[in-house]
């Protein structure tokens, strides 16, 4: 069992890491550049980080950037690691990992849903949550909900309401 | 001939009355064990008729034959089976008689099962069937050694060897074979610890989940006739039977009632627990009564 | 004239045990699901009214819409509602089911639940105790008794418009018996 120090030093020592971050007890976020995810989540993996809990995403719409983010947990060490990277978020196009957790391709599947990102080398693409979606995807931040809203579903009327 | 199907007619149709009172008065009850105040006591002869008002639809010509055939199946066990005085048939071999009998109503469930095409109904009567394959052999074990000491395999001529006091009972001649019909009644209804082929919460009510409108209500007089059934050859073969109609009801009541609280305090077996279990004490205890009655 | 006197009697009748026996299937997306224990359980027993749970559609009588409804919940409850039997009425329960509620503004949650299917009696608040559900299924039974709970008979004659209403939000919807 190593202690969030411990992981640090190692990590530096092994990896290229473009920064790192102790968010709180048992919590560490790091971040890599976007070549370097792959090569150093199979090494995470070889390091007893073997429960990919989810993966997130979140829209950068100032920077032009997609974020990223993968969580990972050992339970050997009892600490979970965000493992960050960005894209751009013109081209929204990264490469899967579906080869190293099988459970990666419907997270890549939900991403694509709601951001649009395209994840080169899985080839299932399908709506998983959404239905009949033809806008551009929700959770983009230049998604107009309200506009949305308003042109698909009418508001209720009220007696007296002008 | 008029006359004979006018009686036909008449136990047929208080069989069912019977049994939706008696549905009644179990759910009164089980309300009252749960602390709920709980629906009327007639509330089943409500459901029952608000089904037969209500649309349905049909599932093609083997679900509308299936449904035929459970209901048909179990009044026709019903004129098997002695209901106090009420005896329409009272030839020898009766008793084996009724028991594959009362298999064809579950096999016209399998039949409506099969013309609905539901899954969660398939694996309602696959459970139904698998669950008999349990309780029958206790059953027939202590069946057998019911006919062994009568001397007979006419439900009524059991019932005749009991005549005359209470200690000629069957409950009191074979009192563990008695314990263990018990129990296997409880499967034979369906009843709670037992109930895993209608399972609502996890399979959607089983075999009836494609029932609707009027087929609903049919199954639900089956289900009716069968407890009066059921109910009422506990009665003939272990409590002694009854010349008179009301005394046997009050009796075919008490045993419901036990059915009914035994049922509501219980919960479920899933279905191979089921079977285990009847394949382990209750074959055990019944086996230990024969060889008490033979030797 | 006599004929149709001695009908309406009879459709008295049918409308009276309808009201003292009612299946409800809750289709339990949303929050509300978690007031139906114990409204069904033994501290408000709605069971003494002749209301019980039925397991599934063909059987129901009520089709009790605990919450929100996203558009994909949405095509579900259609299938339901569609497979129940005649006569069938509909609850709907909770303020997202009358106006969005808190999800007003999300991009996947229906405003209206009368626009897809009809409504025959509302129950507002977020959420409704207990007592506000009972009192609900008191009013749809007076309703009943009285005739106007008549969504089924308005969704067979308007079924166009409410056809319409379905696809733009859904797209196609896929109908099977």
């Amino acid at each position: 069992m190593r202690s969030e120090n411990e992981l640090i030093k190692l990590l530096n020592r092994d990896l290229n890491l473009l920064s790192f971050k102790k968010l709180r007890k048992q919590n560490i976020s790091i971040r890599f550049e976007n070549e370097e995810l792959v090569s150093g989540l199979n090494y995470l993996k070889s390091q007893n980080y073997i429960h990919l809990a989810t993966i997130s995403c979140v829209d950068w719409i100032e920077d032009n950037q997609f974020e990223l983010i993968y969580q990972l947990f050992s339970y050997e060490d009892k600490i979970s690691l965000s493992v960050k990277t960005r894209i751009n978020r013109k081209t929204s196009k990264f490469v899967t990992i579906k080869n190293l957790w099988g459970v990666a391709k419907y997270y890549e599947r939900d991403i694509h849903d709601f951001f649009g990102i395209k994840f080169t080398g899985n080839d299932n693409m399908d709506e998983l949550i959404l239905e009949n979606w033809n806008e551009i995807p929700p959770m983009r931040k230049d998604f107009k909900t309200r506009q949305y809203v308003d042109k698909k579903y009418d508001w209720r009327q009220y007696h007296g309401q002008e | 001939m008029i006359l004979n199907i006018f009686g036909f007619l008449l136990m047929a149709f208080s069989a069912m009355a019977l049994g939706l009172l008696f549905i009644g008065i179990a759910r009164k009850v089980v309300a009252r064990v749960q602390k709920r105040i709980g629906p009327p006591f007639y509330q089943a002869y409500l459901d029952v008729f608000k089904l037969f008002t209500k649309n349905s639809i049909t599932h093609g010509f083997i679900f509308d034959f299936g449904a035929i055939m459970a209901f048909g199946g179990m009044i026709t066990t019903l004129f098997f089976v002695p209901v106090g005085p009420f005896v329409l048939y009272g030839m020898n071999g009766t008793l084996l008689l009724v028991i594959y009998l009362m298999a064809v109503a579950y096999l016209g469930m399998a039949m409506a099962t099969v013309g609905s095409g539901n899954p969660l109904a398939s694996v309602g009567i696959s459970r139904a069937l698998t669950q008999m394959l349990g309780y029958e052999l206790p059953f027939i074990v202590v069946l057998l050694t019911l006919i062994y000491s009568s001397n007979t395999s006419s439900i009524i001529g059991i019932v005749q060897t009991q005549q005359s006091g209470f200690m000629n009972w069957n409950l009191i001649n074979i009192p563990i074979g008695t314990a263990v019909a018990f129990v296997t009644l409880l499967g034979l209804m369906g009843k709670k610890p037992f109930d895993a082929p209608i399972a609502p919460s996890e399979i959607a009510s089983g075999p009836v989940v494609e029932h609707g409108g009027k087929y609903l209500a049919f199954i639900m007089l089956q289900h009716a006739v069968s407890v009066v059934v059921k109910t009422a050859l506990f009665v003939d073969l272990f409590l002694g039977g009854g010349n008179n109609i009301f005394i046997f009801i009050v009796k075919m009541l008490i045993v419901w009632l036990l059915v009914t609280l035994i049922g509501s305090i219980f919960p479920r077996f899933k279905v191979e627990e089921g079977v285990l279990f009847y394949w382990r004490w209750p074959l055990i205890a019944a086996l230990l009564q024969a060889v008490i009655i033979i030797f | 004239m006599n004929n149709k006197y001695e009908s309406n009697k009879w459709q008295e009748v049918i409308n009276w045990v309808q009201t003292r026996s009612l299946f409800m299937l809750h289709y339990c997306t949303g929050c509300g699901a978690i007031e139906l224990p114990p409204t069904m359980t033994s501290r408000y027993d709605m069971s003494r009214f002749g209301i019980g749970p039925a397991a599934t559609p063909r059987q129901a009588d009520i089709l009790l819409i605990t919450g929100y409804l996203s558009t994909k919940t949405l095509r579900r409850v259609i299938y339901t509602y569609e497979q129940m039997q005649n006569p069938k009425f509909v609850m709907g329960f909770g303020s997202c089911t009358i106006n969005g509620g808190m999800y007003w503004d999300s991009y996947n949650t229906i405003k209206q639940l009368d626009k897809y299917i009809p409504v025959d009696l509302y129950i507002a608040g977020c959420m409704p105790r207990p007592e506000a559900i009972l009192e609900g299924f008191l009013k749809l039974k007076e309703k009943i008794e009285t005739g106007s709970a008549d969504g089924y008979k308005r969704y067979n004659k308007e079924y166009e418009k409410y056809k319409k209403n379905q696809e733009k939000v859904l797209g196609e919807v896929k109908r099977r018996q």
